[in-house]
């Protein structure tokens, strides 16, 4: 599989941590995995690739979680964005739907919780592609 | 003993013996004035009248006097006009003329008879025809009768004029005095001259020439014709326990010399003296005597009078007395009479007072009873006095405030029994109201605290876990790190659940109230652990009021609760059992009950307070925060949960929902799952 051909993922998470442990469970040939430890860090990274799906932590210090996805989403409509987040409340999650996020995990979570949502994701903008429509409502 | 003493020991007296001693005091007093008076004005009028009685008689002792008198000057008068006694004086022969007048003397009872001639020389002597020639012309009688002016009256004749009359006229006249205490004290030892009624008229010729002068003359000393015949007349000779009544004497000066009074030996008591009060008033003053006088031997009521000659001096007495003794008798027994009629009245009166005093007396002792008996509280005690009296009213009044004091006295009871109840009750909500306050502040902050502490560690708890499981998939089956790796995540696993319990737990968002059917609730939550349940042979009853209203509910919340109360149930029987969920109204109709009782182990005394605590749990898998959810969520609601239980029988956990909404608004932020 060429770089091009593969899907190129970007984990933002304020704890590096969290952002090597996500690439780990995603990695493999099919995806291209970044990780940005910042909003404005994965800001930066989007512009210079474009990134078919990013998890993006809810909460983080400077950019918040909320702001990136509505940049990301004003850009480029058609990125994937999961939303993970270790304290969920109803009001982000559902203002973070609105704005046109993909899905939601609430950490923790396993290995196969976070590749299923990644494929469903890659499945979903495939289907929006060959639909050729515009970026879900 | 002193005076306060005396009213002290009055004080102390039971009040019979004070009100009988009152009265008689009272008609002790009235008695005895009544009595004084009494005696005073019977003695006043009975020694009054004794008085006026002898007043007059002593008046018709002077007419018996009088008539004496009387009688003398008409004998002289009759005898002036005697023709043998004019041609005896006209001629100067007088042979036979003193035995005729002696004759007349005698027949008249008279002392003396005597003619003297023209010049006042004695010619006629009747009583002692040989003394004859003496000149009484200078006698006041003889004077004035040859004035030619008939004369009578009473005279202190001397012992030499009375010799010249008799020998024994002047020892008739002769008084020896007899000592008498009460007189006046005299210097003399005897009386010598006589006392006499006399009379003269002068003898006149048919021509009315003057011829002489005849006079007669009644010696009174021991001549008793005159006082027996006052006593006669007046007194009609009245004896009294063998005294004479009445009695008369005439008194020359101050002497007796004719009476009827005896002395104590029963004779005549003639030579005694009259007292020194009498002979000051009547002789010295000349008045007359009225009064008690002692009289020889007793007490008389006396009257004397002076008796005076022609001339106008007081020469002696007249007196009359009356026995004092039948008045004083008459009076003593009126007095008697009196005193005895007093004395029975008296003890009537104190009869009428004992009875008096012991119908006053005897209800104020029942009520004195009826008032110990209630200070010793007695408060049925009635006292059983009618009348309208005041003291029956004393006793209606008294039965009265007795009722109200039983009556206020129960009432005070009761409500004492009421406060102590009210304030246990008050106690009783203060405390489940602060325990509620606890709770809630307790969950509040563990609320916040929840939310960040799972923020915080789902983060390294991701890296865990989706390290583990990576590691895991890349470690082979017969690995010997497999089993280490796998523990991990189990536990990371765990973490996790906690984590999600808490979050669970703060997940208290704001109720999305419906208008919902309490039962169809717990049929839904009944459906889903049915199942379960009868696996670990344990069986759920249902007993639900159907007409319950239908209550604004977050029907999600609610069932979480009745889920949690059922799971717990279902845990508390590992053995078997049986779950019964009852539905019904509050006893005061404001909320509805739901109630899980189960058969099961029960929870230890000590355990019911902690029982809502988050993270009180006795099972090795819980996280102990069910119970705190659902308390959270029915508290949200308005509502309460309420735990009885007893180790080995089971627990009852009765939820209770008000009908209206009362809810307390979450603090909480909004959270989501």
């Amino acid at each position: 599989m060429t770089d091009s051909a593969k899907k190129k993922i970007l984990v933002v998470d304020d704890e590096i941590t969290v952002c090597k442990s996500i690439r780990k469970a995603l990695v493999c040939d099919a995806y291209d995995i970044d990780i940005a430890v910042s909003g404005e860090e994965a800001l930066r990274m989007e512009e210079k690739k474009k990134y078919d799906v990013m998890v993006v932590d809810l909460m983080m210090p400077g950019l918040s979680g909320l702001d990136l996805l509505k940049s990301l989403k004003t850009r480029r409509p058609s990125a994937q964005v999961i939303m993970v987040t270790g304290y969920p409340t109803m009001k982000n999650t559902l203002q973070a739907m609105h704005i046109g996020a993909f899905d939601f995990l609430p950490k923790p979570f396993l290995p196969a919780d976070i590749r299923n949502l990644v494929t469903r994701a890659l499945a979903a903008l495939e289907e929006d592609e060959e639909g050729g429509s515009g970026p879900p409502g | 003993m002193s005076n306060r003493g005396i009213v002290r020991r009055f004080h102390d007296m039971p009040l019979r013996f004070k009100l009988i001693l009152s009265f008689l005091v009272v008609i002790a007093i009235g008695g005895i004035v009544s009595l004084f008076i009494g005696t005073r004005l019977e003695h006043a009028t009975i020694i009054s009248q004794a008085e006026a009685k002898v007043r007059h008689d002593l008046a018709s002792a002077w007419m018996v006097y009088h008539e004496k008198s009387n009688s003398i000057r008409d004998i002289i008068w009759l005898s002036a006009h005697r023709k043998f006694l004019r041609a005896a004086l006209q001629s100067g022969r007088y042979e036979g003329v003193a035995a005729e007048l002696e004759v007349t003397r005698r027949q008249f009872g008279l002392d003396i008879l005597t003619v003297a001639d023209g010049r006042g020389r004695v010619v006629v002597r009747a009583r002692r025809p040989d003394v004859t020639g003496d000149d009484e012309s200078g006698d006041p009688f003889v004077s004035r009768a040859l004035e030619g002016r008939p004369t009578s009256g009473t005279v202190i004749v001397s012992r030499a004029e009375l010799l010249k009359e008799g020998p024994d006229l002047a020892e008739q006249a002769y008084f020896k005095f007899i000592p008498t205490p009460k007189a006046v004290e005299r210097s003399e030892d005897h009386e010598e001259n006589g006392m006499m009624l006399k009379s003269a008229s002068p003898v006149e010729d048919e021509n009315g020439a003057l011829l002489g002068v005849i006079y007669a003359g009644l010696l009174f000393n021991r001549n008793y014709e005159l006082v027996d015949q006052v006593k006669d007349i007046v007194f009609k000779g009245e004896k009294y326990k063998g005294h004479d009544i009445g009695t008369a004497t005439l008194f020359q000066h101050d002497l007796r010399i004719s009476t009827n009074v005896l002395d104590d030996k029963g004779n005549r008591a003639v030579g005694t003296r009259v007292s020194r009060e009498v002979n000051e008033a009547v002789l010295g003053r000349g008045a007359s005597y009225v009064g008690r006088a002692f009289v020889v031997t007793a007490w008389y009521i006396t009257a004397y009078e002076p008796i005076r000659d022609i001339e106008g001096r007081i020469i002696g007495m007249l007196y009359v007395g009356m026995l004092e003794k039948p008045y004083i008798d008459l009076r003593n027994r009126v007095m008697a009479t009196f005193a005895g009629l007093a004395g029975l009245c008296t003890l009537f009166l104190l009869g009428l007072l004992a009875f008096v005093a012991r119908q006053i007396t005897r209800p104020l002792a029942v009520m004195v009873e009826a008032a110990d008996r209630i200070a010793r509280g007695d408060l049925s005690h009635r006292i059983g006095i009618g009348g309208r009296d005041e003291i029956g009213q004393l006793a209606q009044a008294f039965n009265r405030m007795t009722e109200d004091l039983h009556s206020a006295r129960d009432d005070l009871t009761q409500w004492g029994r009421t406060l102590e109840r009210r304030v246990e009750e008050r106690t009783h909500q203060l405390r489940e109201a602060q325990d509620q306050l606890i709770q809630s502040e307790k969950l509040a902050s563990l609320g916040k605290m929840a939310a960040g502490v799972a923020h915080e560690i789902n983060n390294p708890l991701t890296s865990i876990m989706l390290n583990t499981h990576l590691l895991l998939e890349e470690t082979g089956d017969g690995s010997e790190a497999r089993e280490p790796l796998t523990l991990v995540a189990e536990e990371a696993a765990r973490c996790a659940q906690i984590v999600s319990g808490l979050l669970n737990f703060a997940r208290q968002t704001p109720a999305t109230t419906v208008r919902a059917d309490v039962n169809e609730i717990i049929e839904r939550t009944v459906q889903l652990h049915e199942k379960q349940a009868s696996v670990r042979n344990i069986r759920i009853e249902r007993d639900l009021d159907r007409s319950l209203p239908a209550i604004n509910l977050d029907k999600n919340k609610i069932q979480q609760v009745f889920s949690n109360l059922t799971i717990n149930a279902c845990e508390a029987m590992p053995d078997g059992g049986s779950l019964r969920i009852t539905s019904r109204l509050s006893r005061d109709g404001t909320g509805i009950e739901i109630v899980f009782t189960d058969t099961g182990v029960g929870i230890p005394r000590d355990n019911i307070p902690k029982l809502f605590d988050p993270f009180f749990t006795t099972k090795s898998l819980g996280t102990g925060l069910g119970l705190a959810v659902s308390y959270g969520i029915v508290r949200q609601r308005g509502g309460t949960i309420e735990v009885r239980s007893e180790v080995g029988r089971g627990s009852t956990f009765t939820v209770r929902i008000p009908l209206e909404e009362t809810g307390e608004e979450p603090e909480r932020e909004e959270v989501s799952s």
